[in-house]
Order: structure tokens, then sequence, then C-alpha cells
């Protein structure tokens, strides 16, 4: 009885490990057919996502027969992570919906294919791009992804707020600091208000104040700081943005301040500058706070505001025909206007002038994408986020004069951008 | 109990077996891979294979002005809220000990913060000392104390102090347990001794009863040094390390080095500083006690 139990037993053992390799190769697609895996951070449950696989990909594989996309979704900060976890292993995907700050890390790691070099089409291809949100993917003279939608920021203020007060919405940096400093100080419930919210101090925050003044943090090659991060117009900005700090006409990045959303919905804060996301915040949580949009004031530098959004990109071992069909397809008038319907700005021109695109909730935003600036893309980009929050706070905190500070950090950044 | 025989033994050693395999898997095994990892390169780029470094990670820790920040914040940490929640929570023991009724419901309510949830903790004190928070709004809109709102949370050393409040409040009543049963130790007879010799009650406290809870209070004070060296929650949810990192401590340092900016030797190495610098103030503490003993 023994003997026959353990035979049994070693029947299941072998059954049980030899069944999901079987089925492993049952899975395999045939020889003729291509799969392409695309890994994007749409989230899930999101109308993109429902947008991506219900009418983009079947669309794109009637067009593209042989081709079969095998689309997988992350959050945001894992799929950075995942990718450069996936790149020691060699297990990376064809193609890559990135957020733009990541692709100079991920370009100086080797594993992103230069677009301009190996693809003929490519000259074709991105001149129906925007060349604003194109710029985010050039890398050492090289493109290294296709812009696959945009973000900025513009002007948010409360109406009843300036009304109260006597003033409009300022169209220049001088008016723009005349305001913020009259719409500070305390409201009829007694309560402490702010002329402006500023929910952070990276560049994602400032950098609009520094290119709109005329300022800028390295030169156009992104090889120096010196005379850029410290220049008049840079100090200026910074110095601008500190002593409306000290005068309590603004705040936002403290530990114990009011939330934006919050402080903005409950008209503590009469301005900030803010993305596409903000107006479906708004509307959810304070429907009833009456307010209205314009482009960031302009200054000597011009009205420049700050460029976010997502890049697609092909990693070097992908299927690279198959994968540029697929993203010329992403980039494409039809997939490009099918995304806009879910809140997403898109970067192709002809796209842009689309009836549906030109009359939905993000039409402020699309003035504000055309002139707007990225980020330096370089891969020590968040770290020399890192040092300009410290000197922010530095010059913020009253340890050094916004010159000194700009200066040490020039010597700073200069040494990152060498490496 | 004897082990009479080979049978016995086997049977001893296959008992043993299981959990001192999960103990060697899941405890040994880690810190043992941890401290090789602390020698090599291993950030997110080089999760296959890393690179010998050598010591270069541990010189890095030691370079880094932040790791010596969140070294002072811990230090400080460990100094306030150490002796904060022993002396308070003797201090109870000893009132608690003096009383015959309600003493069940004083020690409940004493022992409560102790088993409340740290994060919904954190985030309560968060409120109540926030700008616009509870705290402010007594001391300026009620009582109008102060002149304006007082930005608890936003500097460096009145953010720590919340959290080291909420340390000491949360850890009194857990000394409160521990001191309880040593007081309850204490021969009664030596108190009564004493008396007939006119002792005062001070006196009393001093010569019998601090010398013969010595155990617990060793006991104690190395508890609640590791722990106040392993603060995490409070810090992170009351001021995330804000502003600019001054309000780190080693913990949420390391956790922010090795998960946002991906940096896992240095976190290794750093791990290993801290654990090494609790054995030696672990040594020191017992030095200390075993000094009083003579």
């Amino acid at each position: 009885m023994k003997k026959f139990n353990g035979f049994l037993m070693m029947v299941l053992i072998v059954f049980l490990v030899a069944a999901p390799i079987i089925a492993q190769g049952a899975n395999e697609t045939t020889n003729k057919e291509i799969v392409l895996d695309f890994w994007h951070h749409y989230s899930a449950e999101s109308a993109e996502n429902k947008t991506l696989t219900e009418v983009l990909i079947p669309e794109f594989e009637k067009e593209n027969p042989g081709i079969k996309v095998n689309a997988v979704s992350h959050e945001w900060a894992e799929l950075h992570d995942k990718v450069l976890i996936s790149a020691s292993s060699s297990s990376l995907p064809d193609v890559a919906r990135c957020d733009i700050a990541w692709l100079p890390e991920f370009e100086k790691m080797g594993i992103l294919v230069p677009l301009d070099s190996e693809m003929n089409d490519f000259e074709e291809v991105s001149k129906g791009l925007l060349d604003s949100a194109m710029s985010t993917a050039i890398i050492n003279d090289h493109y290294y992804g296709l812009a696959l939608n945009t973000n900025s920021k513009i002007l948010f203020y409360n109406t009843k707020m300036l009304k109260d007060a006597g003033v409009e919405v300022p169209n220049t940096m001088e008016e723009w600091e005349k305001t913020v400093k009259k719409l500070s100080g305390k409201n009829v419930k007694g309560q402490q208000v702010w002329g402006w919210n500023e929910p952070g101090l990276s560049a994602w925050n400032i950098c609009p104040f520094i290119w709109s003044f005329g300022g800028a943090l390295t030169n156009p090659e992104q090889t120096k700081a010196s005379g850029y991060i410290n220049s008049p117009e840079t100090v200026k900005a910074v110095n601008t943005f500190a002593s409306l700090y000290k005068e309590g006409a603004l705040t936002g990045f403290n530990s114990g301040d009011i939330p934006m959303t919050d402080g903005f919905g409950t008209g503590r804060y009469a301005m900030m500058l803010e993305g596409p996301w903000k107006i479906a915040e708004l509307a959810g949580a304070y429907p009833n706070v009456k307010y209205q949009t314009a482009p960031i004031p302009a200054g000597e530098g011009g009205s420049i505001s700050v460029l976010g959004g997502e890049d697609i990109a092909m990693f070097n071992n992908a299927n690279k025909d198959a994968a540029w069909k697929f993203m010329k397809f992403m980039t494409s008038d039809f997939a490009e206007v099918e995304m806009s319907k879910c809140g997403q700005i898109p970067v192709n021109k002809k796209a842009l002038e689309n009836p549906v695109v030109v009359e939905a909730s993000f039409a402020p935003y699309l003035e504000a994408i055309k002139t707007a600036k990225a980020r330096p893309t370089v891969a020590s980009a968040s770290k020399i986020d890192n040092e300009l929050v410290v000197a922010m706070h530095e010059i913020l905190d009253g340890e050094k004069t916004a010159q000194k500070a700009m200066d040490d950090l020039a010597v700073k950044v200069d040494a990152l951008l060498a490496k | 109990m004897q082990i009479k025989n080979n049978s016995s033994k086997f049977q001893l050693g296959a008992l043993m077996a299981p959990g001192l395999l999960i103990f060697a898997l899941f405890t040994i095994y880690p810190i043992f891979r941890l401290l090789i990892a602390s020698f090599h390169d291993w950030t997110l780029a080089s999760m296959v294979k890393q690179p010998f470094v050598g010591w270069n990670n541990y010189k890095t820790v030691f370079s880094d002005k932040t790791f010596w920040i969140s070294f002072e914040n811990s230090i400080v940490y460990a100094l306030v809220t150490v002796p904060g929640q022993m002396f308070l929570g003797l201090l109870v023991a000893i009132l608690i000990d003096g009383i015959r009724k309600i003493s069940v419901g004083f020690r409940v309510l004493n022992y409560l913060p102790v088993i409340t949830s740290w994060v919904i903790v954190s985030l309560i004190f968060k409120y109540i000392f926030n700008t616009e928070g509870l705290l402010n709004y007594f001391l300026f809109n009620i009582l109008h104390i102060t002149s304006k709102n007082v930005r608890w949370l936003d500097f460096r050393w009145s953010g720590l102090w919340v959290a080291m409040f909420l340390g000491i409040w949360k850890g009194v009543g857990w000394n409160m347990v521990v001191f309880l049963a040593a007081l309850q130790q204490v021969p009664k007879v030596l108190y009564e001794a004493a008396e007939l010799d006119g002792c005062k009650s001070i006196r009393k406290f001093f010569a019998i009863t601090l010398p013969s809870i010595k155990g617990s209070v060793l006991f104690a004070w190395v508890m609640l040094t590791i722990g106040a060296f392993n603060v995490y929650t409070s810090i992170k949810l009351i001021t995330n390390g804000a502003p600019a990192h001054k309000t780190e401590t080693l913990l949420t340092w390391m956790y922010y080095k090795a998960f946002s900016t991906g940096e896992f030797g240095y976190s290794a190495a750093l791990s290993f500083i801290m654990a090494l610098t609790l054995c030696f103030l672990a040594i020191i503490q017992f030095k200390i006690m075993k000094k009083k003993d003579e």
C-alpha cells in the first residue's frame, strides 16, 4: 500500500511541475505574428486605458495585421523603477510611455533607440508634432522619443477675491507682484489669505518665474549653469519670489501650510499656477469656487510656463519596425484626438486644429504649450532639482542672499552637469 | 530536563529545525546578504550584477551632510524621549502603586496610547500642530495668547519637538507597566524596616525603590533607546523630513535613499552604521548600570 501511495505521489508531482510548462508552450503565438510589449502608466480603471484597449489597439491591429500589442498598465513610480530593473536583466519591453523627466536617465543607460538616426521617416513624423513638446526628447543632439501628450501650468484666479480687492488679473510680472500683495492679508472672517500659492520649490515650481523674468537654468547646450542660474534675471525672479514670501503674500510649500486645492477652493489662496488636472479636481471637491484661467504673466523673457507630459520611446531590444509603426500610430492625428477626449492634451499639430480638441476643457492650455519650456533634459536633473530646493530654502529662511545662494548653486550644478 | 538518549536528541532537533530554519532564512540570511550588499554598488540600474566597491558606500555615508543631520536628529530624539518616557512612566507607576481603588482604570487609561496606531496618532498630532490646526486655534483664536498662527511644523526643531512629544506620550504607558511590575516585586519588609529606622519617603525611594528595580530600568533603557533610533512613522507623517531634509532621522533617511532614489548600497551601509551605533550604546548602557551595582 505504501509503495503504491509513493508512486501516485510521484505522478502527481511530475504532473504539477509539467503542467505549467506545457501551458506556457500553448500560449506562444504562431511564428508569423509579432507581439509588441507596450508598458504605460494610464491607470487601469481610467478612461485613457479604456480608449487604449478598446479603440486604439484594435484599430492599430486592424491596420497592421500580423502585429499584436500587449499593453501592460503600471503605476507611475513603479514603471520608472521597473524599466531600470528590467534594463539590467534584459527584459525590457519594445515601447513604453515615459514621463519626459525619465528620458535622460534612460538614455544615459544606453537602452533607448536614437530615432532620428535609425528611422528613415523620422523628420517627416516629428514635423507633424509640436516643437516645444518634441524638445523634451532631445538628449545630446539626438531624439530618443516622440512626444505623446503634453501639459503645462496656467494661472488660476479666484474672480470674487480679485473683484473684492479691486484688482484686474495681472498680465505682466510687475502687475503680478503688485496684485499678489494686494490680495494678501485678512479676509472678512479674520483668516489670513495669500495672493499666491506655490506648493513646492523645485524646478517645476520655480522655472516659470525664472524663464518669464528672462533668466535660465543652464546654457542652451545644457553643459554649464554659471552665468545662467546666477544671472541678474534669474536672481531677480528668485528675489521677487522670496520677498513676497517674507511679506506673507505667498506660501504653500511648508509642512504646515493649507494644501493647494483646499486653499484655493476655500478662498484662502487667491491665485496659483496649475495643470489641467486641477479643473477636474476643483469640479469634484469645490464646485462652488468661482475662478477663471489666464496665461502666466509676461516678464522680460515673455510668458513662459513649464512643460510636463509624456513621450513614447523605443528600447534597443525592440522589434524596431513594428515598434516604430506603433509609435507613429499613437502620435497620429486619429489616436491623439481620441485620447484628447479623455483629457490628454495632444502634440500632433493636425489634432490640435480638430474642433473636438479646440473646444475641450483644456483649451486654455493650448496657447501655453506652444511657448512653454522643458526642464533640463540631463540625467542629473533630479539631483539638480534637489539642490535648487535647498538653495530656495536658504534664501527664503534668510540664510543667504539670493545672489549668494544662486552663485553657490551654480557651482554645484556645474559639477552635476559635468558628469 | 535531561536529554535521555539519542532518539530524544533527534526529536528535539527535529522539532526545533523548522523554527531555526525560518529564523535562519528570514532573519540571519538577509542580514548577512545586506552586509555583503553594503560593499557593492547596488542601485536600481545594477539589480543583476553589482560591482564590488569596498568601503565606498560607507565613505559616501560619512561624507553626506544630510546623514549627519539625520544622525543628530536621531540622537536628540533619543536623548529627549527616552528619559522623558522613563521618568513619566516611573512617576505614574509609583502613583498607581500607591492607590487601591480604580487602579485598574488608571492603568488602562495610561496604557491606551501604547496600543493606538502610530499612523492615526501621527496624523492627529499633525492636525493639532498644523499652522491652522487645533493648538493654534486655541492659542490664537480663543485665548489670544499668540499674535498669529505659530508654524510648529515648518521648522527643524519645532517639528522634531512635535514628534518627540508624540513619542513620549505614546510610550509612557509601556514604561508604567514595566515599572509597576518591578515595583510590586520589591519586598514590603524593606520599606517597613526603613520606616522603623525613621526613613522619610524620598530617602526610601532613592535607597530602596530605585536599586530594587534596577533590572527593569536597564531593560527599559536599552529597549527605548533602540526604539527611539527606529522612529519612522511619526516623522514621516508629521514632517516627512521637511524642510529640505532637516527633520530626517536615520530610518526615514535610509528609506528615502533606498526607495525614492534607489541607492540600496548606501542604505545598506547606513543600516550597519546604525546597528553598530546601537550595539555600542547598549554596551555603554550595560556598563553604566553595572557600575551602579558597586
